[in-house]
């Protein structure tokens, strides 16, 4: 049974989606039926938590189901510690967003929800696929519905918007098609935890170019602002909460842990870009004029972080960048979401337009306070021991990197401080009546989880940090593990789950 | 004794929780007494604690407990731990004592207030983060704690949300001290990185090997000490305070007078190792004191806003415990810290009540002649005062003596900090008693008589007025504690943590005579300063005589709110301005509108290979095969 966890857990969404699509469902029932499996995603998650051992450095709850033997071509899917955590954060904002979505009430109920269903389900599958084909496949399969979703259900400018995020995704999607399969033939197998590593840089770039894509790194974001403006909250929710974050698994699980050569030659010029895309997200987002353009732009900041912690390439680099991944899929979660809240009440997202939100409003003003707060990575939040562990994993590899995101922590403040005034305090804005309404009860059972799961975190950040790979050595000082990383040739395989000891 | 200690960190946070989760079930009163009832069980845990420590051996009166890893950097794991030792249950009796009074004395201030319960919860959340400070365990722990009340002080500046003064000087204090962090953050990733240890212990016994590579143990105190002079707005990052003084007035007195600014100087005497390793970086702590207590007690000079004039004073005063610290007279810094949470949080409060009695008035220009119309107030602020402007017997006078004398004890550049510290001493007079006699002295002032508000009595409700008065007894009998040449059981009590491993006396001790000096002229000095001001204040009530142009230059608080804009906002907002023109919109958003564009008209061109013969496509197909099986061969090979 445990064994078939892991594909109930991809198959269960898709076989929802089927469902909604093939039966005349009416709007209420559609939206049932995905909120229904979206929770049932997160006990079987949560039942897959509980018995997970998280001192075992291979694959667990593992499948494999040969297709074709000659490429060794299969469907194999399981789980390490690290994707067992995105995958939890996957569950989790899909939820929300669907419940979200079901309490909004959007046109075309069944084909809404079917495609949200279907999107769950790919985005677990690219967190579970232990085959490189099976990954491309479930890769392309988030993206569809994300067209579909941007494009029918989105904003004003949706069109634009849905042709920059296409093509710019194609672009990524080909590049990696063409890197896998260079890579698969090379190595004789498309499995990726029988597939050796590789010294090919360009196939490594391949690989890079479509994550920094999909994350998106500068300058590879130009789809990014319109798109989380133009498409609905909980779908901007999905996008730069968790979809962003099968980069950061990408990069993981195969540009860093199957190219080792490759990323540490290519780290300065990747360190460098995330540098860049940190202070430039951040001013940018310093200075938007709009809420979610704020919330976008900050998006930037933070997955170039994260990505200073990947290409770090040690462990306080990896584990913090797992920890950030979480916080910041959830912050970024709930602030689209609040967003939507306050754009639904004032009809306008200008900061310009809003302010004054927070007299009378305690459910709101203390929901976006707490967001905000975790958001500009206060000390003692989830996000700040994130990026504590990235700026403590790239210090060692040379300290103007961490005076940059040392720097970068004073302008989150800036852009932060800014959104939250804007939206609560000082004089009413012109768009603000006095009858818009605090968050109501159903809002509130949305936020409210994704709060606490922020606040949980905080309590104790260790949960995920500590437990999203095994301990790969016996050193006693963190120097030492570096030094040890560093002269055997093969380091990163060191670092547990990557090393694929079956 | 450490399960104390716990009931102490918690019982604040328990406080907010209760005060949060309840919302409107709890009558905004009620609020009121959670949050005093929830700091005053912290302090009897505190006392506990106090008692407990010093039943053990002096060498003995230090114990750890952790909670559970909060966090593992690398090997590194890092504990949500606390540290009881002098030192953190000294901070703790101080921040759950003067905290217990101010949180009872704001039930009565607040009354009324529309949001009384969002109020006391930030304040019972304020000391559980001003608890986790003093009482950390290890460097991130401390870090934590540094900016959880970095937090709640912001929350608290812009308690009254709808003001934009309000709203700007909350981030303003935000933004800073995030710079402050940031620094500290810089110099544990040094620690990890060349100890690889967090823990106090841990960083203090390596400390020989840290200052072998000498930038190193620079470095890291230079970054700490960053953190500490912005908590503590010194110079060069001052400027917060006096705008924080938008937070209603029992934050004033309890987050920026009698606890979290002086966390600088706590940090300065908890990290005494490191600074002690790098001693230049120490120097420069006891001269930014210096400085800062003389540039403070200038501006203070030409204030015209109550509050700010205390909050000018607040910045001298730490500069004095900086000055102390620097100089590695800690248990001296400690003293003077402790007497000034008494003093200074009874001069706010005081203040206070003039405010709420003047309906929110803070303008000195437009009172007057309050001493007969609240001749209760006036006796505290009296005290206040004196006690500020370091009279004997009263408390300042002691602590700020000891600290004068033990720099003079502490070579040339301790005898250059010396006379600055004296001078510091007649401006500390002037000022004060300049604000006493606008506010107290003359006849009641028409805006006093028509705004003072006269039903019931003016000086406030039974909360505020006992607890001030409890305060003032503090701030006459607190500096009693030490007395140079007869005792000094507080330096005795913060020997053990302070001289431990080096031998170094917790307590500088000058000579009798160094002490009598220091004491004559800073007395004689302070007393010079009342007299100017009375002279000037309390006779003619004319403003000072000076040239106009010193006057623009302390009106403009030595332009340093103007060059941070030049120098820092103005450029971040420019260059966010031109990216988002020059580079975003048209090379990032505008190159996708031509590659839209691009891609349309390729679809056209490609449509007309499209021919429909098949010989063509078979052609195609052959290339393509082609292709293909030359990738894979090489790809193969």
């Amino acid at each position: 049974m445990t064994d078939w966890l892991t594909t109930i857990l991809i198959a269960l969404p898709f076989a929802g989606a089927l469902l909604v699509w093939g039966l005349p469902f009416n709007r209420f029932w559609a939206g049932s039926i995905a909120l229904l499996v979206s929770l049932a995603e997160v006990g079987l998650w949560i039942n897959v938590l509980v018995d997970f051992d998280f001192g075992e450095h291979g694959l667990q709850y593992e499948q494999q189901v040969t297709w074709l033997s000659d490429l060794d071509i299969s469907y194999h899917v399981g789980f390490y510690g690290f994707s067992l955590w995105l995958t939890g954060l996957t569950v989790v904002v899909m939820a929300a967003a669907v419940a979200y979505a079901f309490w909004v009430g959007r046109e075309r109920a069944r084909t809404y929800f079917g495609l949200m269903l279907f999107l769950t389900g790919a985005i677990v599958a690219v967190f579970t696929a232990q085959d490189l084909l099976l990954f491309y496949a479930a890769f392309e399969a988030m993206l569809i519905p994300l067209y579909v979703l941007v494009g029918v259900w989105g904003g004003g400018g949706r069109l634009g918007a849905t042709i920059k995020f296409v093509i710019y995704t194609i672009a990524g999607s080909l590049l990696m098609l063409v890197a896998i399969i260079a890579y698969g033939l090379s190595e004789g197998t498309f499995d990726l935890v029988d597939a050796g590593t590789s010294g090919s840089s360009w196939i490594f770039l391949g690989f890079v170019a479509a994550f920094a894509v999909k994350a998106p790194l500068f300058p590879f974001h130009g789809w990014m602002p319109d798109a989380y403006r133009e498409s609905s909250p909980e779908v901007a929710a999905v996008l730069s909460g968790i979809v962003s974050k099968a980069a950061v698994y990408g990069f993981l699980r195969i540009a860093i842990a199957k190219f080792p050569e490759p990323a540490q030659d290519f780290q300065i010029p990747i360190l460098v870009l995330a540098s860049i895309g940190l202070v430039y997200g951040s001013l940018l987002a310093f200075r938007a004029p709009d809420l979610r353009g704020v919330i976008a732009y900050s998006s930037l900041a933070q997955m170039s972080l994260i990505a200073l912690g990947l290409f770090a390439l040690n462990d306080p680099g990896f584990d913090g960048a797992i920890l950030q991944s979480v916080g910041h899929g959830l912050v970024s979660a709930t602030l689209f979401l609040l967003a939507g809240g306050i754009e639904r009440r004032s009809s306008t997202g200008e900061l310009a337009l809003l302010g004054g939100m927070a007299r009378g409003r305690p459910a709101l003003a203390t929901v976006l306070m707490t967001t905000g707060i975790v958001a500009l990575a206060v000390p003692g939040s989830a996000t700040f021991a994130g990026e504590f562990l990235i700026l403590a994993g790239v210090f060692r590899e040379g300290w103007l990197w961490a005076v940059i995101g040392a720097g970068s922590i004073v302008l989150a403040a800036m852009y932060m401080l800014r959104l939250v005034s804007a939206a609560l305090h000082v004089r009413r804005g012109s768009a603000v009546s006095d009858a818009a309404l605090d968050l109501r009860p159903a809002e509130l059972a949305i936020l409210v989880p994704l709060v606490s799961c922020l606040l949980a975190l905080s309590a104790w950040p260790g949960a995920i940090s500590d437990r999203a790979f095994p301990d790969g050595g016996s050193a006693n000082s963190v120097n030492d593990r570096l030094a040890a990383a560093r002269e055997t040739a093969d380091g990163w395989t060191a670092y547990g789950p990557l090393e694929d000891d079956r | 004794m450490t399960a104390a200690a716990w009931v102490c960190l918690l019982a604040p946070l328990a406080g907010a929780l209760l005060v949060t989760l309840l919302g409107t079930r709890l009558s905004r009163d009620g609020a009121g007494y959670v949050a005093t009832a929830s700091v005053a069980v912290a302090f009897g845990a505190a006392v506990f604690s106090f008692f407990s420590l010093l039943g053990r051996d002096p060498e003995d009166r230090a114990a750890r407990s952790d909670a559970w890893t909060w966090l593992s950097v690398g090997d590194l794991d890092v504990s949500l731990g606390i540290l009881v030792d002098p030192l953190s249950v000294l901070m703790m009796l101080i921040v759950t004592g003067v905290g217990a009074l101010i949180v009872a004395y704001s039930i009565g201030y607040m009354h009324g207030d529309d949001e009384e319960r969002r109020f006391f919860a930030y304040m019972a959340f304020f000391v559980f983060s001003m608890l986790l400070l003093v009482e950390s365990g290890n460097f991130l722990i401390l870090l934590v704690g540094w900016g959880l009340v970095g937090l709640s002080s912001y929350l608290l500046i812009g308690f009254h949300h709808e003001r934009p003064s309000a709203i700007a000087a909350a981030k303003k204090a935000f933004i800073m001290n995030a710079a402050g962090d940031a620094a500290m953050a810089l110099a544990l990733f040094l620690l990890i990185v060349n100890t690889g240890a967090l823990d106090y212990g841990g960083v203090f016994g390596q400390v020989e090997q840290l200052a072998s590579g000498e930038w190193v143990v620079n470095l890291v105190a230079l970054g700490l000490l960053a953190g500490a002079v912005a908590k503590s707005a010194q110079i060069p990052l001052h400027t917060w305070l006096p705008d924080a003084m938008e937070g209603p007035t029992p934050v004033s007195a309890l987050i920026h007078a009698a606890t979290m600014v002086t966390a600088g100087v706590f940090l300065l005497v908890r990290c005494h190792p490191i600074f002690e390793a790098a001693p230049r970086i120490q120097d420069l702590a006891a001269g930014i004191g210096a400085v800062t207590l003389l540039v403070a007690g200038l501006i203070a000079l030409v204030q015209t806003d109550i509050k700010r004039v205390i909050a000018y004073s607040t910045m001298s005063q730490i500069g004095y415990m900086f000055l102390g610290a620097g100089l590695g007279a800690y248990a001296n810094g400690m003293f003077h810290l402790m007497t000034h949470a008494f003093f200074k949080a009874l001069l706010f409060l005081a203040a206070g009540i003039v405010i709420h009695a003047l309906l929110g008035e803070q303008d000195m220009r437009k009172m007057g002649g309050l001493r007969r119309l609240l001749p209760r107030t006036w006796l505290f602020f009296l005290i206040g005062g004196l006690a500020l402007a370091g009279m004997p017997p009263l408390s300042g006078f002691f602590s700020k003596d000891s600290v004068l004398a033990s720099a003079l004890d502490a070579g040339t550049y301790g005898q250059i900090l010396w006379v600055a510290g004296l001078i510091g001493a007649l401006l500390t007079g002037i000022y004060t008693f300049r604000m006493i006699f606008m506010v107290f002295g003359g006849e009641p002032s028409a805006f006093v008589q028509e705004h003072l508000h006269k039903e019931g009595d003016a000086e406030g409700p039974f909360w505020m007025t006992s607890t001030v008065a409890v305060l003032a007894l503090l701030a006459v009998v607190g500096g009693w504690i030490q007395i140079a040449g007869l005792w000094h059981p507080l330096a005795s009590f913060l020997d053990p943590i302070l001289a431990v491993e080096r031998e170094h006396l917790a307590l500088r001790e000058p000579s009798g005579w160094e002490d009598l000096l220091t004491s004559v002229l800073a007395v004689g000095l302070g007393l010079v300063g009342i007299w100017l001001a009375w002279r000037i204040y309390g006779v003619r009530r004319t403003e000072a005589p000076a040239g106009a142009g010193l006057r623009r230059v302390l009106e403009q608080k030595f332009f340093f709110d103007e060059v941070y804009d030049a120098v820092f906002y103005r450029p971040a907002a420019g260059i966010a301005r031109m990216w988002t023109r020059w580079i975003e919109a048209p090379l990032i958003g505008g190159s996708l509108r031509g590659l839209a564009a691009g891609t349309r008209d390729a679809g056209g061109r490609v449509t007309q290979v499209q021919t429909g013969f098949l010989r063509n496509y078979a052609l195609a197909i052959a290339a393509g095969l082609a292709v293909l099986a030359v990738v894979f061969l090489s790809v193969r090979a």
